[in-house]
């Protein structure tokens, strides 16, 4: 049984569409990060699971029940971090892991989790003057009540601090590890890649890419880019270089040359320049990191069309890269 | 029971705001005002009875007035208002309905406010019970339960509307709008309504006390000025108006709870 079924799920709020014929299956036992820029229709998407919002089209099913009938018993085996929520401001931290407990009537021990979050000194406080970050974590708490086999995490690390994000990623793995499945959305690829075992990008509504991080490793590892110090270079004398297989794109700048290539192709790339007369001073080369692979998505621009744009994949700035094309 | 879950924490929230602890202290201090200054009126040799403090006027207005005001105040941001800080999120995360949510908030909000009027008529009937009056305690504990009888039925006008508004700002403008009707709106039309009604058609099948009556009795506030009255003569469900009065005490309950199926009607096919 898949822990979550997206089918061709369309939703429009008015003419905007928010989600566009999402296909989305994760499977029981996995943590799935679910990746994408703000206003990806990542919310929207999570928001349908939780049938918070209805989709205009397709079925969204919730451990193996229509999210739509199922009814709020499907929420007693749900854990659930939303985004865009607000507290009790007047009901202390406990109170709310008490109301927590009671609704999904099960006999936790409030302390037990607000120990695990990390709210244990605040508890007695009134969630109104919790931080951003203290708040997350009660919601967090309130979610992890009842051991429920499905966690659905919006955007769990926003507004904590490195070591709380660094916690957050704990009690992922410790809930996964108990035989839970674990939902997260993300616009950070750092926080999702140490802990997920696959990963699904998310752009203008649509899944652009889905695989584990181990593929979107290799994809990324081989590519490169040589950036190369030279005494004199012109256009022409990069023709060689261009001809070469392996070699996506090379420009020149002054006395700097940039060839992406993948990185077996470097040797060659080297040599091909002496041969054509050009001594070369410095060599550089710069791994494409899962970050830009991540932003090449996100800027719906495939990772082909960064590789031929040389000049751009030798900065860090994406903006570039569109510049350039 | 899942909206009991949501009622009792939706009871201590609202026990903690400082609107409602504030609205009690009005209501108990004018209370308690009235009934220190009866106290010193001359009472012409007769002893009086709480009966007659509670018909002198001055406490029907108040809870015909006050009580619907409090009401609408304390519960017309129920889900609107939860709906736009994101709180509801959280309420519907945990295996709570949306008709939970609505049914535990009304029942929650009444207790609150029902609790607050039990002490707005505690504090006065102590002074009074010292006092030279003699207290009727079965009809005062009588016409506290119809006040907080009263104040639910506004919680729960307040909460559907609350379910069925698309914002904050809606909401507010419709519990003022539903304020004026319940309660100055309805007594002016009374007057032309009575005189229009003298010269009804023959072909109408209904009597036109017959029509007046549901018309009045169809605006809770009404309903309850005619329940207290009745209970205040000690006549309560009995005596010649007897079966307008269980008229009126239906039209509570039909108010008590279709207001919030209604607003629930809404409020299901909205996305949050």
């Amino acid at each position: 049984m898949s822990a979550i079924q997206l089918s061709s799920v369309t939703k429009r709020f008015g003419d905007v569409v928010a989600v566009h014929e999402l296909d989305l299956t994760v499977e029981s036992g996995e943590i799935y990060g679910f990746l994408g820029p703000n206003g990806a229709g990542k919310s929207t998407t999570i928001n349908m699971l939780l049938d918070f919002v209805r989709p205009t089209d397709g079925t969204v099913e919730v451990l193996g029940e229509s999210v739509e009938t199922a009814g709020s018993g499907l929420r007693e085996r749900i854990g659930v971090l939303p985004e865009g929520f607000d507290v009790y401001s007047r009901l202390s931290g406990r109170k709310h892991i008490e109301f927590a407990i009671e609704s999904k009537a099960v006999d936790d021990d409030p302390d037990e989790i607000l120990d695990r979050v990390g709210l244990t000194e605040a508890a007695d406080r009134n969630a109104g003057g919790y931080s951003k970050g203290m708040r997350q974590r009660l919601a967090l708490g309130m979610a992890l009540v009842g051991e429920p086999e499905l966690l659905i995490l919006d955007e769990p690390s926003s507004g904590l601090d490195p070591n709380g994000a660094k916690e957050m990623r704990e009690i992922v793995e410790a809930e996964a590890n108990r035989g839970a499945t674990v939902f997260f959305s993300s616009h950070v690829l750092g926080q999702v890649e140490a802990v997920c075992d696959r990963v699904g990008i998310l752009n203008d509504g649509e899944l652009v890419t889905e695989d584990s991080i181990e593929g979107l490793r290799a994809a990324s590892d081989s590519e490169a880019t040589l950036i190369l110090t030279v005494d004199d270079a012109t256009d022409d004398d990069l023709d060689g270089v261009r001809g070469l297989a392996g070699v996506s794109g090379a420009a020149v700048d002054g006395t700097t040359v940039t060839v992406a290539c993948e990185s077996d192709a470097k040797t060659e790339v080297i040599s091909t320049l002496s041969g054509a007369g050009i001594e070369i001073q410095d060599i550089e080369t710069e791994s494409t990191s899962l970050e830009e692979l991540f932003l090449s998505y996100t800027d719906g621009e495939g990772v082909a069309e960064t590789e031929g744009n040389t000049a751009g994949s030798a900065q860090d700035e994406p903006a570039d890269m569109e510049a350039g094309q | 029971m899942s909206w009991l879950v949501v009622a009792r924490k939706d009871f201590e929230d609202s026990i903690r705001s400082r609107w409602l602890q504030g609205l009690t202290v009005l209501f108990v201090g004018l209370v308690s005002l009235f009934a220190a200054i009866s106290l010193r009126l001359p009472t012409g040799g007769q002893t009086l009875t709480t009966n007659d403090f509670l018909s002198g006027g001055f406490i029907g207005l108040l809870s015909g007035t006050l009580v619907p005001l409090i009401a609408l105040v304390i519960a017309y941001s129920a889900v609107t208002g939860e709906r736009e800080s994101g709180s509801l999120k959280i309420l519907l995360s945990l295996p709570h309905s949306r008709a939970d949510v609505v049914f535990g908030k009304v029942a929650g909000r009444a207790a609150a406010l029902s609790a607050a009027i039990g002490v707005g008529f505690i504090v006065p009937a102590v002074i009074l019970a010292v006092g030279p009056l003699e207290l009727d305690i079965l009809t005062y504990i009588g016409y506290t339960l119809l006040v907080a009888l009263l104040v639910s039925v506004f919680v729960a006008i307040a909460v559907g509307w609350s379910a069925a508004a698309p914002s904050q700002r809606i909401a507010l403008g419709g519990a003022i709008g539903l304020y004026f009707v319940f309660v100055p709106f309805w007594d002016l039309i009374q007057l032309p309504l009575q005189i229009a009604l003298t010269s009804l058609p023959e072909w109408v099948p209904v009597s036109a006390t017959a029509i007046s009556n549901g018309l009045l009795l169809s605006n809770p506030n009404a309903a309850f000025q005619f329940l207290t009255n009745e209970l205040l003569q000690g006549q309560f469900l009995s005596g010649e108006m007897a079966s307008l009065q269980l008229a009126a005490v239906s039209m509570l309950l039909f108010w008590l709870l279709a207001a919030p199926l209604a607003g629930l009607l809404l409020f299901k096919r909205r996305d949050l």
